[in-house]
C-alpha cells in the first residue's frame, strides 16, 4: 500500500516517522528484520534514493542496525524504543496543547473531555 | 553524467525557443523539467537525442559525444500501428543490441499487457505503458521521458509512477517532462524550471521541502505567476 505524502515536508523524514510509529507500538519488534532499501521503496512507493537516505538517517539515530551482507534490523535497545515513544508522545501533546490554547479552553474541561473521548474510543476498539 | 551545454534553438524567424540551456543529469536520479506550454521542454529532449538539430550547444555523455547511451521515450506512439505489442518487442530485440528481453517480459507482466494486442487499438493508458516499457527495456544509463502521464487517468498514472520506486531506476539518470506534477512530486530528485528559453530555477526537491517547506507545485506557482 503506497504511503500518502505531505508534499511540503521531506519524504525521507516521513518515512522515518512511519518507522518510528511502528517501533513505538512494537508492530516492528526489537531485533526484527526489515525490508531492504529496494523493497521498502517499492512497498511505500518512494524513490530508491529516498529509501537510502531514510535508512542512513535511521542508522545514525540507532533506530536500525545494518551489518554487511545481512538485512537491516530494528534496534534491540529497549531504551531507544522508549525514547521514540516519548518523542512521539511529546510531539502529539505539544501539537494538541497548541491548538487547545488557541481556542482558550480551561485545562480541567479539556482533561475531562479527553478522558471521556479516550474511553469511548477504547470501548469502540473492543466492540469492533 | 549527461551534460547539456548552452543549447540554442530558433525555429524560422520567431524568437528563440532555447536561449542557452545548460544542466546535467546524474546517474541514479530522477530530474523533472518543468515549463509552461511552448517553453521548449520537448525541444530540449529531442535536441539531446539528436532528433532536432540545435543551432548551438553540445551534449556530453560520460565524457564522450556519443549518444548511444541515451534512450528516448516520446509522448506519441512511434511503432507502426499495424503491429501487435509482440511484434514491436520482436522488432526491438532484432534491431537493438542493448535490448533486455528479461526486463521487457517483466514489465509486460507488471503492466498486464498482452502481446497479441494491436498497438493502435490500445487505450491511452496502455499505449503509455508500452512506450515506457520500450524505453526501460533498453539497457541504457540515461532515459528521457516526454510527458509520460499526458492524458492518463489517475490509477494508470499510479501504476506507471510505480516504476520510479522500483529497481528499474538503479543505475539510471532519468530526465522527464511533465505537467502532471502533483501525483509524482514525492518521487522526483531534482526539478528544473524553464522560462523564455532559459533555466530560471533549479532545486533538489528534498532540500526544497526541508529548507523552504515548499512543494514543487508551490514553487511552480511562485515561478510562473509572478
Amino acid at each position: 500500500m503506497p504511503m500518502q505524502f505531505d508534499q511540503r515536508s521531506p519524504v525521507y523524514l516521513q518515512v522515518i516517522r512511519w518507522f518510528k510509529e511502528r517501533i513505538a507500538t512494537e508492530e516492528l519488534e526489537r531485533g526484527q528484520e526489515i525490508p531492504s532499501r529496494r523493497e521498502i521503496a517499492a512497498q511505500l512507493g518512494i524513490n530508491p534514493n529516498t529509501a537510502q537516505k531514510a535508512y542512513k538517517e535511521m542508522e545514525e539515530q540507532h533506530l536500525i542496525t545494518t551489518e554487511r551482507n545481512v538485512p537491516s534490523k530494528i534496534t534491540t535497545d529497549p531504551e531507544i524504543v522508549s525514547k521514540v515513544r516519548t518523542e512521539l508522545l511529546n510531539e502529539a501533546v505539544e501539537q494538541f496543547v497548541h491548538s487547545i490554547q488557541a481556542i482558550q479552553v480551561p485545562l480541567e474541561e479539556v482533561v475531562t473531555k479527553i478522558e471521556h473521548l479516550y474511553e469511548t474510543k477504547e470501548r469502540g476498539k473492543i466492540d469492533a | 553524467m549527461l551534460e547539456v551545454h548552452g543549447l540554442k534553438k530558433r525555429f524560422g524567424r520567431k524568437r528563440p525557443v532555447l536561449n542557452g540551456v545548460s544542466f546535467s543529469i546524474k546517474p541514479d536520479t530522477l530530474t523533472c523539467l518543468i515549463g509552461l506550454n511552448g517553453e521548449g521542454k520537448s525541444t530540449i529532449l529531442k535536441g539531446i537525442v539528436g532528433l532536432i538539430p540545435m543551432d548551438a550547444g553540445s551534449i556530453i555523455v560520460d565524457g564522450t559525444t556519443s549518444r548511444e547511451k541515451i534512450a528516448f521515450v516520446p509522448d506519441v506512439q512511434t511503432m507502426p500501428s499495424y503491429m501487435t505489442i509482440g511484434d514491436a518487442l520482436t522488432y526491438m530485440n532484432d534491431y537493438y543490441s542493448d535490448w533486455n528481453e528479461q526486463t521487457a517480459d517483466e514489465l509486460m507482466a507488471t503492466f498486464k499487457l498482452l502481446s497479441t494486442d494491436k498497438i493502435n487499438e490500445l487505450s491511452k493508458g496502455n499505449q503509455a505503458k508500452v512506450n515506457l516499457l520500450l524505453g526501460f527495456a533498453l539497457d541504457r544509463p540515461y532515459l528521457l521521458l516526454d510527458e509520460p502521464f499526458a492524458g492518463i487517468d489517475l490509477f494508470t498514472k499510479e501504476q506507471i509512477a510505480w516504476i520510479f520506486s522500483s529497481h528499474y531506476m538503479e543505475g539510471r539518470g532519468i530526465l522527464m517532462t511533465t505537467h502532471e506534477i502533483v501525483e509524482v512530486e514525492h518521487l522526483i530528485d531534482r526539478v528544473i524550471f524553464l522560462q523564455d528559453g532559459q533555466i530560471i530555477d533549479e532545486h533538489d526537491t528534498e532540500e526544497m521541502r526541508e529548507i523552504h517547506g515548499k512543494s514543487v507545485q508551490d514553487r511552480m506557482r511562485e515561478v510562473y505567476q509572478r
